[in-house]
């Protein structure tokens, strides 16, 4: 692991640049600078994207994911890979959400409602997890648990509330100029980069991910980080339904399949930032700051090609090149540093 | 008179099949629960036990027991393949928009050679580059979701010309279609590929004890390149089949074949950590989860909850065999403490005889 220096915006660069010297083949550097040239160029040439109000759109459009992708970055330090119910523990909140509403609880309780679920998902997937399951199967299987709760429990309906209702400020007000929304990913980006960072939670998730037998030998298991850090992510998906719900005054369990980005499915999408960001999957490498810049490259991304008229599929071949992309970078520079499992 | 010989003759079929019980606990345990979920429907429906639904079960039995064959085998190797919804999804969309211009059989051929190099490359990559496969599947997931909205131009492409879905459609030999007899067939092979030939040994040898077979001078690229290109060509064909057979596709279709498949693997016996299961478990947990399908459509439930009777099937699965795990774990580490203090026992009393 590298010493990551305090401040939080040369620490981020420094070492990838010093990584880049001192590994990379010739082939890296030839796909970054290759890259970075053809995303320069489409900035440059696109219509109205250098303006302060594009740049503001795209990180209102990097919010929703990017708050997602911060809870599951802890997941994936810690060396459990990612878990595939994302969008499904946000589509069964944005019901328990939506339901608590639409009966008249106040935004208060329907918010801790909502967050008692997610945090039982996550304690639930944490366990299994924990207890040797492989997290891939686990979250599969819970995803389609959800999203079957979920859809149950609306009867597959859209469930609605009305304005006025007491979460507004979270959903359309706005604070400084900036929608609430954007303050909250801000937030929470800086929040969990400092936990990551200064408290003994945060290097315990590095520990564990870099070494599982070192951080067993030295009293750490993974069953209780396990079940933490599926929670934290369980927790982002809920807060993201909320402000979500909050945002469209209603909840349907496919919100998440079909309104996100173009792909068409959030989990894939978040999966997506947390490995653009530059995330190690294998877990001790890597921070939270990396996936939230990693939501502002593929928003800022997605949002140059659609100023110059790209469709859909493009545009989802684009952030699927990035990721693998990201992939055989990394693969590459990390190839032959650590032996595999 | 006969009657000792064939007291002799049932007792060593039960004693035989006791003993194929105890050999292979996980295949029992599938069939078990195949038989199970088919008589619980064929029992409280009566339409359940007839002709036509086996026949419609044999159907189904087509596409899902591909990807639950790939899926399989990607387990067996130590791997997952998740990308295999939307490797159907491209093919399906090929086959459907060139069936019309270059005639079905050349576009199943086309579906098929790019499916079958797209698992390949994966394959390569994964075994070139030392990633773990759910890392790059995940890429390649989303990656081959763009191209078949590419290819498909962001619409829903549909056939004009049905002769082909009646094709594939037509009743052979009382249960079957000519989609399902070719699946079978693929089953065979693939079966006598892993059983009988070395490449298929070394599959199960990198994903039970990868250290081992490279200690043994097993290659481990070519099985990791050999179990894609499989999976790369079940998900292919299955996608093709269901896209001939409904005469349309969508490009961000067939994404609950992976829950699905993953289910019939799991129910089939294969291990988590690899090395375990087989085709004809895959077989028997694709027809387990056909059963619990079909039954459930009988019964007019809706699609979700299918998805959540999977969801919870995969937990208990999962479950039980975390649960195992865990437990011979701890009867491992209780018997070498035991035996640790035996021993200590043994040398205190050594101690004390010596010092008397």
């Amino acid at each position: 692991m590298n010493v990551q220096t305090p401040t939080l915006g040369i620490g981020l660069f420094q070492p990838i640049v010093s990584k880049l010297t001192r590994h990379s083949s010739g082939l890296v550097v030839a796909m970054v600078v290759l890259f970075s040239a053809v995303f320069l160029y489409g900035a440059f040439t696109a219509p109205n994207f250098m303006t302060l109000f594009n740049l503001k759109t795209v990180i209102r459009d990097a919010a929703l994911v990017g708050i997602m992708a911060i809870g599951l970055t802890f997941v994936t330090l810690s060396g459990n890979f990612f878990l595939l119910s994302m969008k499904e523990t946000a589509a069964l909140c944005i019901i328990a959400f939506a339901t608590a509403m639409s009966a008249g609880y106040g935004f208060e309780i329907s918010f801790l409602f909502s967050m008692v679920i997610a945090i039982a998902a996550g304690v639930l997937q944490g366990l299994l997890i924990g207890l040797g399951g492989n997290p891939i199967v686990v979250t599969l299987g819970a995803a389609g648990l959800f999203f079957g709760i979920g859809s149950f429990w609306s009867d597959n309906l859209v469930v609605s509330f009305r304005r006025p209702h007491g979460a507004e400020w979270l959903g359309t007000g706005s604070f400084l100029g900036l929608p609430n929304i954007t303050v909250a990913f801000i937030v929470i980006a800086i929040v969990a980069e400092l936990a990551l960072r200064y408290t003994n939670f945060g290097r315990q998730v590095y520990l564990i991910g870099a070494n599982r037998a070192a951080g067993r030998a030295t009293g750490h298991e993974n069953l209780s980080m396990a079940i933490k850090v599926c929670t934290i992510a369980s927790v982002c998906s809920a807060f993201v339904a909320i402000a979500f719900a909050a945002q469209v005054s209603s909840a349907h369990v496919n919100y998440f399949s079909s309104s996100f980005g173009s792909s068409g499915d959030m989990t894939i999408l978040v999966i997506a930032t947390v490995m653009v960001g530059g995330n190690s999957i294998m877990g001790g490498y890597g921070s939270t700051i990396r996936s939230s810049l990693g939501a502002l490259f593929i928003s800022a991304v997605d949002n140059m090609m659609v100023l110059h008229d790209f469709n859909s599929g493009p545009r989802v071949l684009a952030v699927g090149l990035m990721i693998v992309f990201s992939i055989i970078v990394f693969a590459l520079i990390n190839r032959g540093r650590r032996v595999q499992e | 008179m006969t009657n000792p010989d064939n007291n002799a003759a049932s007792t060593g079929l039960f004693n035989r099949s006791k003993t194929w019980v105890s050999n292979n606990p996980d295949l029992a345990f599938s069939i078990l629960l195949a038989v199970c979920v088919y008589g619980y429907f064929a029992l409280t429906n009566d339409l359940f036990a007839t002709h036509r639904t086996s026949y419609a079960i044999m159907e189904r039995f087509a596409v899902l027991g591909l990807v639950g064959l790939a899926l399989t085998l990607c387990i067996v190797a130590g791997e997952i393949d998740l990308s295999i919804g939307s490797n159907a999804a491209l093919a399906a969309v090929i086959v459907v928009r060139f069936t019309d211009s270059i005639g079905a059989f050349n576009a199943l051929f086309v579906a098929l050679v790019i499916s079958t190099t797209i698992g390949l490359v994966q394959g390569y990559f994964i075994a070139y580059l030392r990633v773990r496969a759910i890392v790059l599947t995940v890429g390649t997931l989303m990656l081959l979701r763009g191209v078949a909205l590419f290819a498909a131009e962001e619409k829903t492409v549909m056939l004009t010309d049905f002769d082909v879905t009646d094709f594939i459609q037509t009743k052979m030999l009382g249960y079957f279609s000519p989609a399902s007899l070719l699946v079978i067939g693929v089953f065979v092979l693939v079966a006598l590929f892993m059983n009988y030939t070395r490449y298929g040994r070394e599959i199960y040898a990198i994903g039970g004890a990868r250290k081992e077979a490279l200690a043994a001078g097993i290659n481990l690229k070519r099985p990791m390149i050999i179990v894609f290109t499989i999976s790369g060509f079940c998900a292919g064909l299955g996608g093709a089949i269901i896209g001939l057979r409904s005469g349309t596709a969508q490009a961000l279709g067939l994404q609950y074949l992976l829950l699905a498949g993953t289910v019939a693997a799991f129910i089939g016996g294969v291990s988590i950590l690899g090395g375990k299961g087989g085709v004809i478990g895959a077989a028997i947990g694709t027809l387990a989860v056909n059963f619990l399908n079909t039954g459930l459509v009988f019964n007019v439930t809706p699609a979700f909850m299918v998805q959540l009777y999977l969801g919870i099937l995969l937990i208990v699965v999962i479950m039980f065999q975390t649960g195992s795990r865990v437990y011979d774990n701890y009867q491992r580490r209780r018997s070498i403490l035991a035996t640790v203090d035996g021993r200590r026992d043994q040398m205190l009393e050594n101690k004390k005889k010596i010092q008397v």
